[in-house]
């Protein structure tokens, strides 16, 4: 079944990529096209010299094991943020309440920095006459983690742009940059815009004035040890922060998923 | 001496050959490709309807006419094709099947290094003596700091050399005897030997070193062996010889018979009964697939999956090589693959779950499983990569690059295309490694020249 599925598929793309080829009306889209339908269906390029037989890993597999290993810190940081927000209004909220609050919070984010960064990628790819990398995919979903919950989606879409552009693509795409592109986007909104993304009133989502976000170590460095969370708080993350930063558990988890799973994807980390 | 190669992979093919060899009758072709030798330019000596006897020179290597390449049956000139810009891609010969293929010579049996080294040109069997680094011909006024000869071969499906050279006992001892004349007495012999293969009674030998390697393919490459034994400097040069075509230059010498027969695996997924063919280098040997093969479309390549060469039309085993790879050809598209589990794919990596099945004998294809992208760093090559010096990545860049000063740095003489066909494999950018590192020893080779 699951073979006569991918060869209509197979047959479909085969008809659709016509339209997409060179002097065809639509190949300006020939790169987006390319990156859908390897998307659904493994490519068929076969190898045509050296090594005859090759592994079955490609990027696409190397990316999404690195995306596996980060949804534990982002399943825990989506319900942490919806948490944190009920606690500083002093009401109980039940756990898909926060689940929910921090879905409204994520997901904005991350259609933006996908939607902003993906027709950069896809334009550079494009003009390039190259297909699109699938190292983005990754970025795209680590940005929104190490963004504070409040910050403004234009922020977030500037952010991406300038990354994608001038932390990777200006060096020739993924495998030329040499800074981690979703680090990027945070030091620029750091440097940008540093009142979204520093000072202990952003880390709480929709917190009141009156309730401090301050994080553990500027509570420390203030003198104020008394007022610090718990080393266990800490270590489960459930203290204000970024989306994906404050479960070292979680962390730990995916860190033991890219471990286990060796070979390409454990160096990337 | 023993060494350990520590850093390697074996890949667990279906189709290896089974300890039996069969005679394949004369077929109607022999093909003799100038592509087999490495980057050769031929200077053709033989028309179409010229009729040649075994050792009748075809063509010559154009840079120094004493190397020729000579036919290795009795027979007719029948075509030379002519592949892009005029280069020749192949000499048809049309065979007569009536004439043996083994030729009686004459000759005064030579005392010197350079009687011997003459007749060796005279006969076409100086070609099969190569050297690293390039992997090319040797050159004859050369002076090699040693000379190595590979007695295994770890590659995936690989024959047994007692296999191929269980005839030819006597043959290779008055090979190597010969060999010894050759490059005199101060250059060591290596013999490169695995404690898994019968060691071809050389172990008696005194005149030689016995060199025992273990460890994961590419134990078995003559690149990570040369390291460690004797490591390449610029403008140092080691020659090496297989020895089947030691025992070919010992028969020449002790009985005065010209031939180019020779025994050849026939392996792969896609043979039903993988075994030992015995014919002469070049001949046509497509019928030792008839009613033998499991696949509809296969790809034929002469050597081993890693870093053979597709045959194409001329269905023949390259002159270097003793094995044939049948291959199925792959390119079947899978719905979202890079989301499956897939219990039946085989990685390197543990991103399958294929890894919790151990020795499992997987299904390879050709497919390529994924598109090309550029590298990024991922530390995978450094698993597989054998030698303890040298860093595969940044010498693939230094090549890519075309940075020859950093290529020399990186110390691209000691390797070869080959050592570089695990990365290839277990690459997910899908680089093309071995091209690269042959594309810059060519660079280095030409800026030399």
């Amino acid at each position: 079944m699951k073979t006569v599925d991918a060869m209509k598929l197979s047959q479909l793309s085969d008809k659709f990529s016509t339209y997409f080829e060179k002097g065809k009306p639509l190949h300006f889209l020939s790169s987006l096209y390319d990156a859908i339908d390897s998307f659904f269906l493994t490519p068929k390029t076969v190898t045509k010299g050296g090594s005859h037989v090759r592994d079955a890993v490609d990027m696409k597999r190397v990316m999404i094991t690195v995306m596996i290993a980060l949804l534990p810190a982002l399943c825990f940081g989506i319900w942490n943020v919806g948490s944190q927000h009920y606690i500083a209004l002093g009401e109980s909220a039940s756990f898909w309440k926060c689940v929910g609050y921090g879905l409204l919070k994520w997901l904005p984010m991350v259609v933006v920095t996908y939607v902003s960064g993906l027709t950069i990628e896809v334009i550079f790819a494009q003009r390039r006459g190259h297909q699109v990398a699938e190292g983005f995919f990754v970025t795209g979903f680590l940005i929104p983690m190490i963004m504070p919950p409040d910050v403004p989606l234009w922020m977030v879409a500037v952010a991406t742009a300038f990354s994608v552009l001038f932390a990777k693509e200006v060096f020739g795409g993924t495998g030329y940059n040499f800074l981690n592109p979703a680090l990027v986007a945070r030091a620029f909104v750091f440097f940008a815009y540093p009142s979204v993304i520093s000072g202990d009133a952003v880390w709480i989502s929709g917190a009141p004035d009156a309730v401090s976000g301050a994080t553990p170590l500027a509570l420390a460095a203030s003198g104020a040890t008394g007022q610090m969370p718990s080393f266990m708080e800490m270590f489960v993350g459930t203290v204000p922060g970024c989306i994906g930063e404050t479960s070292k558990i979680a962390i730990l988890i995916g860190a033991l998923i890219l471990l286990l799973t060796q070979g390409p994807a454990g160096r990337l980390c | 001496m023993e060494y350990r190669i520590r850093k390697g992979l074996d890949l667990h093919l279906a189709g290896a050959p089974l300890p039996m060899v069969d005679a394949l009758p004369p077929s109607e072709c022999c093909y003799i490709r100038p592509t087999d030798y490495r980057w050769l330019t031929p200077k053709m000596l033989v028309q179409p309807g010229d009729s040649v006897q075994v050792g009748t020179p075809l063509f010559a290597d154009k840079f120094d006419e004493r190397i020729v390449f000579v036919s290795p049956v009795e027979g007719t000139v029948c075509e030379i094709v002519r592949g892009e810009k005029r280069v020749v891609e192949c000499i048809i010969l049309s065979v007569d099947r009536n004439q043996p293929t083994i030729r009686k010579v004459d000759f005064n049996p030579p005392t010197t290094p350079e009687t011997l080294r003459n007749l060796l040109l005279q006969y076409g069997l100086w070609p099969s003596m190569r050297q690293r680094p390039f992997s090319i011909i040797a050159r004859p006024d050369d002076h090699p700091k040693a000379l190595f000869i590979p007695c295994f071969d770890s590659a995936p499906l690989a024959p047994s050399y007692k296999m191929l050279l269980n005839e030819h006992r006597d043959n290779l001892l008055a090979g190597l005897r010969a060999l010894r004349l050759l490059v005199g007495d101060k250059v060591p012999i290596h013999l490169c030997m695995s404690h898994k293969e019968d060691n071809l009674f050389l172990e008696s030998l005194h005149d030689v070193q016995l060199q025992y390697f273990t460890g994961p393919h590419p134990a078995g490459n003559l690149g990570p062996q040369i390291h460690r034994i004797s490591p390449l400097d610029k403008g140092d040069i080691v020659w090496y010889i297989q020895p089947w075509n030691v025992a070919q230059i010992g028969r020449l010498l002790s009985k005065g018979e010209l031939t180019f027969n020779r025994i050849f695996a026939l392996t792969g997924p896609a043979i039903r009964h993988p075994h030992y063919y015995s014919t002469t280098l070049g001949m046509d040997v497509s019928r030792s697939f008839d009613h033998n093969l499991s696949e509809e479309h296969v790809r034929i390549i002469s050597g081993n999956v890693l870093s053979g060469t597709a045959v194409g039309d001329y269905v023949t085993p390259r002159f270097y090589d003793a094995q044939l790879t049948l291959l199925p050809e792959g390119g079947e598209r899978e719905v979202l693959g890079w989301l499956r589990p897939n219990l039946h794919k085989w990685s390197f990596s543990h991103t399958f779950l294929a890894w919790l099945v151990k020795h499992h004998i997987f299904n390879f294809n050709t497919s390529q499983h994924g598109d090309q992208r550029n590298f990024v760093m991922t530390g995978v090559y450094d698993k597989v990569f054998p030698y303890q010096s040298i860093l595969p990545l940044e010498l693939l860049k230094a090549c890519k690059t075309h940075n020859i000063e950093l290529m020399e740095d990186l110390g691209i003489y000691e390797v070869d295309d080959e050592d570089f066909a695990l990365c290839e494999v277990v690459c997910p950018s899908k680089m093309p490694c071995q091209e690269m590192i042959r594309e810059g020893l060519r660079e280095i080779l030409n800026e030399n020249r």
